[in-house]
């Protein structure tokens, strides 16, 4: 069964005076262990979509599912709490508490969990070193570079040992190296892991590091391909 | 983590923080201060009162509480007996108590005249121990002896002005140019002020005349012990008898209406002039070991003596009891007013706090931070925060406290005024430890609930807009 099920979704904008149709019939599943991106013009509707997937907003029409829940199901706190046992996130920016060294704030999500203190550390540890910081493990995040605050981000996402993760242009704010670092290690713990990521980009060189491209115009799936 | 976590948030903006931490340890230390202050004041007005007007407990006949005629007494050995006998009494004191005209050879007015023994007087009252000048009334001596109020003798007028060597020298190191001029009052004697005022007219240039008359009049007045006060009563035949009587000493009290008014002769001598039935007394003043014992042995007596008024100190003199809670009120009051203040600055930075971190917020429940948990966290800052303050301004006060407790705080550019209305203008402040508890409570308490609408604000964020970059 796939891992996220999406069913006849629209997202209508109806806040200010004009209505702004984000997302209109869109249909689409998600496969245990995908490396997906969602990629289309500024205002295609990837942030919108991204956001139903994590339940951090709701669908005008449609609904969707994540494991075996329908997210239109939870309310309040319950949605909250689903979010932090099944889905990972990784924002484009203040994704870390500035008072918190990079292991705590791996750290933090962890106690938010319920998960003992000592197994807390040392998964934090172990998480960091996959992403290649375990000598940071004590640093606060003024003290990283913004590839490096990313992929503490991303250590952060894994220890939640969530269904899959969600990571809204998380390179945006990256130089090109920067950038081909991080997706080469999200690819890394695709691949070993079996990890699912589903990322948005602007970015055409990591669109090509990405197996699956569906590609948004003006709030439609214009196309939906493996490469 | 969550608390270590709410700690170092607390510390991102020191300066900010500081700013609070110090409005709070100053705002308690004031609070505890004029708390302090107000109950050391009202504690010291009861114990002056207590000891040296009103004592303890007072019985008369009933009837002379009406019109304090000097008729109506009461036999004094028959209560004597149950004093005896009575268990917390530290002493007691049988009076007579007339109203009386008192002429000097320059003034004249009335006075309150209290006729004692001067041992059990002793053993009440703090007067004997008041004295700035003479005895009491023990000496034997042929013309009766009076002591007076420092205020009934200048009343009276019954003070010298003289120039003596040592005050000459002390005006000579403030001014050297008084020196030779002053020195021609030396060794003179002036029955009135106006006339020395008059004598320094004439020697000190205006300047000098302008600025030290004054004070110099003030260190060089003096009382006349021995001199004659002639005292007329009414008898209890309603005749009128004068008899003259002697200043041996004069007291003074923090009380100026009280020492303008009351003097103390020997008993005897009351007696005699106005003809009391032998064996019987006016008043009986009675001293206790403590003020709310006091209040029990004034019931215990009432029952024992059903024909005589039994009172004890909180119904003699109300408004003393009524100081003490008027005291705490006004105290409270205070307490308020900082407690505001405080809100203010806890809501406008905890509100400043949350709003820079609106992004972080959304992050933190867009991961999986419930309401609860962010609520707790900003609470808990919010209390770390008037804690810190809490603690530095309890060790601030309770230093402050302990010092003054022990040397007392002088408000003597004042002590006029105090003393017009009864206080001392010496204040130790005391407070009880329920009082200092009730406070800091209080500033913790407002310190969480200045912060709930903060962290209502953060509460009511939606992650989705507060992520979205712009
Ligand atoms: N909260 C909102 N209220 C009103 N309109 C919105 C809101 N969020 C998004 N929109 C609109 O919905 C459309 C899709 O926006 P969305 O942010 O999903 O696009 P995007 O593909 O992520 O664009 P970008 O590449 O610039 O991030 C846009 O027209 C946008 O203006
Ligand atoms: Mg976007």
């Amino acid at each position: 069964m796939a891992i996220i099920e999406v069913v006849n979704v629209d997202k209508i904008y109806n806040d200010s005076e004009v209505k702004v149709t984000a997302l209109s019939n869109i249909n689409l599943k998600v496969e245990k262990g995908e490396f997906t991106a969602i990629v289309g013009p500024s205002g295609s509707g990837k942030t919108t979509l991204l956001n139903l997937l994590g339940g951090l907003d709701t669908p005008t029409n449609g609904k969707i599912r994540v494991g075996d829940v329908w997210l239109n199901e939870l309310k309040g706190s319950k949605l909250i709490d689903f979010r932090l046992r099944n889905i990972g996130f990784v924002f484009q920016s203040y994704n870390l508490i500035p008072v918190l060294t990079a292991g705590e704030n791996v750290e933090l999500i962890m106690q938010l969990q319920g998960v003992p203190a000592k197994l807390r550390k040392q998964v934090a540890a172990d998480m960091l070193g996959k992403v290649g910081l375990a000598d940071r493990i004590n640093s606060r995040p003024a003290k990283l570079s913004g590839g490096q605050q990313q992929r503490v981000a991303v250590a952060r996402a894994l220890a939640s040992k969530p269904q899959f993760i969600l990571a809204d242009e998380p390179t945006a704010n990256l130089d090109g190296k920067a950038a081909e670092n991080l997706l080469q290690i999200m690819e890394q713990l695709n691949q070993t892991e079996g990890v699912t990521f589903i990322f948005s980009t602007h970015d055409q060189r990591v669109v090509s590091r990405a197996r699956r491209v569906i590609q948004l115009e003006d709030g439609k799936i214009k196309s939906d391909f493996l490469q | 983590m969550l608390v270590s976590l709410s700690w170092r948030n607390v510390w991102r903006n020191p300066t900010r923080s500081m700013v609070v931490v110090v409005a709070v340890a100053l705002g308690l230390w004031g609070g505890v201060t004029a708390m302090a202050l107000i109950n050391g004041w009202v504690k010291q007005r009861i114990a002056d009162s207590i000891q040296n007007e009103i004592s303890h407990i007072q019985i008369h006949n009933p009837d002379f509480l009406l019109n304090e005629e000097v008729d109506k007494t009461f036999n004094f050995d028959s209560v004597a007996a149950t004093l005896e006998s009575t268990e917390g009494i530290v002493g007691f004191s049988g009076r007579l108590k007339v109203f009386a005209m008192a002429q000097t050879d320059r003034a004249n007015s009335g006075l309150v005249v209290l006729g004692v023994r001067p041992g059990s007087e002793r053993s009440i009252s703090g007067i004997p121990n008041k004295l700035i000048l003479g005895s009491f009334l023990e000496g034997d001596f042929n013309t009766p002896s009076i002591v007076l109020g420092k205020k009934a003798a200048e009343e009276l007028k019954l003070v010298t002005y003289e120039l003596t060597d040592s005050i000459i020298q002390k005006f000579s190191a403030k001014e050297p140019k008084l020196s030779m001029e002053i020195q021609k009052l030396s060794g003179k004697r002036y029955k009135s002020r106006s006339d020395f005022i008059k004598a320094l007219k004439w020697v000190l240039e205006p300047t000098l005349f302008n600025q030290y008359s004054e004070p110099i009049a003030d260190s060089c007045i003096s009382f006349r012990l021995n001199g004659p006060v002639v005292l007329t009563f009414q008898t209890s035949s309603g005749e009128l008898h004068s008899e003259m009587f002697r200043v041996r000493g004069i007291y003074r009290t923090s009380n100026t209406a009280f020492d303008a008014r009351m003097a103390y002769v020997n008993f005897e001598n009351i007696a005699s002039a106005v003809n009391i039935q032998p064996g019987h007394v006016h008043e009986i003043a009675i001293l206790c070991k403590g003020n709310t014992e006091a209040v029990n042995i004034a019931e215990v007596l009432s029952a024992a003596h059903k024909n005589l008024s039994v009172r004890s100190w909180n119904e003699i003199s109300p408004e003393i009891a009524l100081y003490a809670a008027f005291g705490d009120f006004m105290g409270m009051i205070y307490v308020v007013i900082i407690l505001f203040a405080l809100a203010f600055g806890i809501i406008n930075t905890m509100m400043m706090s949350v709003l820079e971190r609106y992004r972080e917020f959304g992050m933190l429940m867009a991961i999986g931070m419930n309401r609860s948990r962010v609520f707790s966290m900003i609470m808990m800052e919010s209390v770390f925060l008037t804690l810190t303050g809490g603690v530095a301004g309890i060790l601030l006060s309770t230093g402050f406290i302990r010092i003054f407790a022990r040397t007392g705080i002088d408000f003597g550019m004042w002590a006029e005024g105090f003393e017009a209305i009864g206080y001392s203008s010496v204040v130790y402040p005391e407070i009880t430890i329920s009082n200092y508890l009730l406070i800091t409570f209080l500033v913790i308490a407002t310190g969480i609930l200045a912060s709930l609408w903060p962290a209502r604000r953060a509460l009511k964020l939606n992650p989705m807009q507060a992520l979205r970059v712009e």
